[in-house]
């Protein structure tokens, strides 16, 4: 095997490591917020229930809460567990989301 | 057969009794000297007890690490006075409080709580410094017509002002009148509403009641930004 | 009843004069849905969200809906069957959701026409297919749904079944015991078996406190097991099998003693090998047990329409692709829910309910020419050990290598979790039941 070659096997071999397949493509912050729907109430509109209404959150209080509900700084019953399926950029997405929905 | 059928009939009886959803008892409002007394039962508080109490009985969670809500849909506690957040506790626990679903996660928190785990989760909040919140910026006028009203009151509307019991600085009163500087907004003008409307009703006489009715939904936001921006940034 | 090849046979024969058109105008693409469940009725409801000039039809065989979820409530009097009732009303008047109230009895995939019992033949350019489970009496030997109508009630799909079996608990002898026939995988609701056993057990406390709840299970663990077996252990004095007592919080104990609550695994012999409904005796390896009242939960399989229709394969559910849940049988046709194969989600409302808005914006998408987005799914299954007392399983799903995989991490409530957060996840537990219903239906 030629030294290129071996070269871009192991640059080949590097991708395949750090490259997450689940996060080869991102959901869109709509279909990721859609998900909360069944606690969060559609589109993140509750009336007053025992829920936190996610519709107009400010998008920097969005992304601590979820930010800190995954590393465990904020304690929560279940939301620690469901922050853990998201990335940084996927909770901005969502953040975004939220706070554009009136 | 006879004795079969009275025991299932008298299961059924049991059964209707225990049916349906878990009845509200209905709220009292006491008088200025029931809350006197309670307050003079308050234990002294333990402010490092509080808080360990804070985080393990998950008050952290929706107040904050430092009593400074995350979030709009929960009520910052520090600063608070203690024997208005223990007196806030005792009416949870009671049954006291139901102005809106939400209420049902405090009952769910206090349940099981001493007089004593809440005099030391009070004492922890009060040893905290008030931080400003987040809230919109009022423009000059608005700053200076909300300024007036909660120095000066509004005697056309017989409108005593806030400050006389909330103190100047938003600081808090005498006994269990709460601070307000540094409350986020979405909380203030949630627990106006509740007042205003008679969801809220553990406050002595209903005094509050009396305020937020002669206020319009503008001057509550208004005061709400106000009170917010108060604190330490 | 039509077997599968006149069901076929009678969606060819339609007459086109009487087939609704597809498309009401030009550009308005139809979207029939049949089954009004959780799955159908929150993909209705979507559809019309991300795209109002759809016009979205649901076909269904009920005026209104009965909820499954919480259904187990209804058994201590918590919530009365009026509770469970839900109404189609706002998925009317507010998102203009057609509604047909019939049953579906012929498929045309051809001509992409589906005619009901009422003889409508409707057009669609895409179909969802949402017919839950059907319960599979047969596969007990000496049970049936006659048996199950008057006998030994399986209530799993809430209606009859549960307001009897609501009564023999209550008319059910001091001292009695009520026997649980858990069901193999796959099946509804995965906590659900578990979470009735221990609600009856925390009724009988109050009504019938020599009475015994006794789980016969044909496997060996389900999901939430071990947070579900600890809530049994304090709050009724259950005594945790061995190979779970390791994992437990230190100071959790056995005391040896009857407990009201038994759980006997598949490895113990719990697997039922035929029951006697004239006298409710129900025979495993290990012997014979006579019921006082008999709720067999028997095996699933997808709705009774989705074998129908010719979508299920050997498994008895449906292979769909999984980005969209379009049918891997029949183009423009897809199916969700707990008929579908969902690899790593189980069948529960929550699924259906998440797995409904990934296949509405699949549609929306392909029918504006575009390829589906990325899908994200979640699920949570609350259940109680006592109605104070609340556990959970909780999941993010993505698409991994064509399937669906649950992202790694903690998904249960801890052992060491404090009685605030136990107490917690129950008061949202009940708040879900709420929030959910209005998700899918209003």
């Amino acid at each position: 095997m030629g030294t290129l070659m071996k070269y871009l096997v192991l640059a080949f071999a590097a991708l395949a490591i750090t490259f997450n397949p689940a996060h080869a493509a991102e959901p869109t912050g709509e279909a990721m917020a859609a998900t909360c729907a069944a606690c969060h109430g559609t589109h993140g509109k509750l009336g007053t229930v025992e829920y936190m209404p996610l519709a107009g959150m400010a998008e920097t209080e969005f992304v601590r809460a979820m930010q800190d509900f995954r590393s465990g700084k904020r304690l929560s019953t279940l939301m620690g567990h469901v922050a853990n399926g998201f990335s940084d950029n996927e909770i901005r997405a969502m953040a975004k989301y939220f706070a554009t929905i009136k | 057969m006879s004795r079969v059928y009275l025991f299932a009939g008298l299961i059924l009886a049991m059964n209707a009794a225990h049916a349906g959803h878990e009845a509200q008892p209905a709220p009292r409002t006491p008088s200025v000297a029931d809350v006197r007394s309670t307050l003079a039962e308050m234990p002294r508080g333990d402010v490092q007890r509080g808080k360990q109490l804070n985080q393990s009985l998950m008050c952290a969670s929706c107040h904050g690490d430092a009593g400074v809500a995350p979030t709009q849909n929960w009520a910052s506690l520090a600063g608070q006075r203690a024997p208005y957040t223990y007196k806030s506790l005792l009416d949870y626990q009671r049954g006291g409080r139901h102005e809106n679903p939400r209420a049902t996660l405090m009952k769910v928190a206090v349940k099981g709580m001493s007089r004593q785990d809440m005099a030391d989760v009070a004492a922890y909040y009060a040893s905290l410094p008030a931080k400003a919140a987040p809230a919109p910026r009022l423009d000059a006028a608005a700053h200076a017509s909300t300024d007036r009203l909660a120095r000066r009151g509004d005697p056309a509307r017989l409108l005593t002002p806030c400050a006389s019991c909330h103190g100047a600085a938003g600081q808090g009163g005498i006994n269990e009148t709460p601070a307000l500087a540094g409350q986020s907004v979405g909380s203030f003008v949630r627990t106006m509403q509740d007042y205003r409307e008679g969801r809220r009703v553990t406050d002595a006489n209903q005094g509050m009641r009396q305020f937020a009715e002669r206020l319009t939904m503008e001057e509550i936001r208004e005061l709400a930004a106000y009170y917010a921006s108060m604190g330490k940034n | 009843m039509l077997n599968r090849r006149d069901f076929l046979k009678a969606g060819a024969g339609l007459a086109l004069a009487a087939a609704l058109p597809a498309r009401a105008a030009a550009g308005t693409a139809h979207v029939v849905i049949i089954g009004g469940g959780v799955g159908g009725a929150t993909a209705a409801k979507y559809l019309k969200l991300y795209n109002p000039a759809l016009r979205v039809t649901v076909i269904e065989a009920n005026r209104s809906y009965i909820r499954p979820y919480g259904s187990s409530e209804v058994l201590t009097g918590h919530a009365s069957m009026d509770d469970l009732n839900v109404s189609y009303d706002a998925l009317k008047s507010k998102y203009g959701v057609e509604f047909v109230f019939d049953t579906v009895v012929g498929f045309d995939p051809t001509k992409k026409q589906v005619r009901t019992a009422g003889r409508q033949s409707i057009a669609y350019d895409k179909l969802i297919v949402s017919p839950g489970i059907s319960l599979q009496y047969q596969a007990i030997p000496g049970y049936s749904a006659a048996v199950a109508e008057t006998r030994a009630p399986s209530g799993w799909i809430p209606g009859s079944q549960t307001a009897l079996l609501t009564q023999q608990l209550k008319a059910m002898r001091p001292g009695g015991t009520f026997v649980i026939v858990a069901p193999p995988n796959p099946y509804r609701c995965p906590p659900g078996p578990y979470e009735r056993a221990a609600l009856v057990t925390e009724w009988m406390r109050k009504h019938n406190p020599s009475g015994k709840v006794l789980i016969l299970d044909p496997k060996d663990s389900f999901v939430t097991d071990a947070t579900m077996q600890l809530g049994w252990h304090r709050l009724y004095g259950y005594n945790i099998p061995n190979d779970y007592l390791s994992d437990m919080p230190a100071g959790v104990k056995n005391s040896g003693k009857p407990s009201p609550i038994e759980w006997v695994r598949a490895m113990d012999g719990g697997a039922t090998e035929k029951i006697d409904a004239r006298t409710l005796t129900v025979t495993t390896k290990q012997g014979a047990v006579k019921a006082d009242v008999l709720n067999i939960i028997p095996p699933m399989k997808a709705g009774k329409l989705a074998f129908d229709m010719g979508l299920t394969d050997a498994s008895g559910f449906c292979p769909v692709d999984r980005r969209s849940f379009e049918s891997s049988v029949h183009h423009d046709v897809f199916v969700i829910g707990d008929a579908s194969i969902a690899d790593a989600m189980p069948k529960s409302g929550f699924s259906a309910n998440n797995q409904a808005k990934i296949t509405a914006r699949a549609i929306v998408a392909q029918l504006a020419g575009r390829a589906p987005g990325e899908p994200v799914w979640e699920n949570t299954c609350f259940a109680l050990a006592g109605s104070d007392y609340g556990l959970f399983v909780a999941d993010v799903f993505r698409l991994k290598d064509g399937k669906i995989a649950r992202m790694p991490g903690e998904r249960y409530l801890p052992l060491d979790a404090s009685m605030t957060k136990i107490r917690l996840a129950a008061a949202y537990q009940q708040a879900w039941l709420k929030t959910f219903t209005e998700d899918c239906f209003a």
